[in-house]
């Protein structure tokens, strides 16, 4: 259950950025999900919903953006998607991951008239 | 009205920060780190036991082991004569940078030439979330299955090697040696395999070997 631990850092970062921008509550966020990172797009949501509950970022409308696997061949330098196990054009398994592994918070969306009526809030 | 801020920044980003200041730190005291990773009862502990009986008066070495609950491994490791220091994780299935940088303190690393992280039990998490080792080590016992390493890649991806072990079980499983190595390399051409038996004995010497080469060579910088 490390989707508790990514949720956490992501409901901090979000109150870190919006307080950079003004404060205000969170209403939006995006996040990258790479298909090949150990994390599970349904528990991280449930996870988020739990650990954002009383902050500024509980009504958040959580984005999940899947990022497939790309591989290159380290034989050919063929360029594929699926799996590291499915075998290259080439005929071998593996190679080097070109995308796959994020993790990444993209963007997130603040409310503005709300940064406005209540001023920096908790 | 809602605008849009770009964040564009790794969710783990402050893991990211504080094993690369562990790094440097590791770096800068001359203490080669290996963070053993396995699923749960694959063999670690005992292996860490063994490592402390056979190295523990020739390298200044300490053990940083973590799980859930409990004291248990680095009691048993404490045993045989080499500091062991216990994370409780509460719950969380791997160890984090921070929790690292803390027990280093305590263990006061700068005076160590090899420190070992006993990784939570767990083929999953422990992947995401780098420590500032220098080298990961991947176990896998026999008893667990030949199909593991396609199952559950990205940790045998980022092993520097791979140990094989409970191999005096073998012959009383299915597991076909072969095909678990075909997957390893498959997913990591330059995964080094050591095959042994921890709890009888056979093939530890070649573990042993390898660490004190890599300690030697990440010494050397």
């Amino acid at each position: 259950m490390h989707e508790t631990s990514v949720a956490q850092r992501m409901v901090d970062t979000a109150i870190e950025v919006a307080d950079q921008n003004g404060g205000g509550q969170v209403v939006g966020m995006r996040l990258l999900l790479g298909d090949m990172t150990c994390v599970d797009a349904e528990t991280l949501s449930f996870a988020f919903g739990v650990v954002s509950r009383g902050t500024r970022v509980e009504k958040c409308r959580l984005e999940i953006v899947r990022v497939p696997t790309r591989l290159r061949c380290r034989t050919c330098g063929a360029e594929r998607g699926g799996d590291l196990l499915e075998p290259c054009v080439c005929g071998l398994p593996g190679g080097e991951v070109l995308a796959g592994r994020e993790l990444r918070m993209d963007s997130i969306d603040i409310d503005e008239d709300a940064a406005l009526a209540a001023g920096k809030q908790p | 009205m809602s605008k849009e801020i770009e964040v564009a920044r790794d969710v783990l980003q402050d893991n990211s920060q504080n094993a690369g200041t562990n790094r440097q730190r590791f770096g800068r005291d001359g203490v080669y780190v290996v963070n053993l990773m396995s699923g749960p009862g694959a063999g670690k502990t005992t292996l860490l036991e063994r490592t402390a009986e056979a190295l523990g008066q020739r390298v200044r070495m300490a053990v940083i082991t973590g799980d859930i609950a409990t004291t248990r491994d680095a009691d048993r490791i404490g045993r045989h004569g080499v500091r062991a220091l216990q994370i409780n994780t509460g719950g969380a299935c791997h160890i984090e940078a921070h929790q690292i940088a803390r027990a280093a303190d305590d263990l006061g690393v700068g005076k160590l030439d090899l420190l070992i992280i006993e990784n939570v039990g767990n083929l999953v998490c422990p992947a995401e979330f780098d420590l500032g080792e220098h080298d990961k080590v991947m176990m896998l016992s026999c008893t667990e299955g030949h199909d593991k390493p396609g199952k559950y890649p990205l940790m045998f991806q980022e092993s520097r090697a791979l140990i094989l072990n409970k191999m005096d079980l073998q012959p009383y499983t299915n597991f076909d040696v072969e095909a678990a190595l075909a997957d390893a390399r498959a997913i990591n051409p330059t995964i080094e395999v050591i095959k042994m038996s921890a709890w009888k004995g056979d093939g530890l010497q070649a573990w042993y070997d390898w660490l004190l080469a890599r300690m030697a060579a990440t010494k050397r910088g």
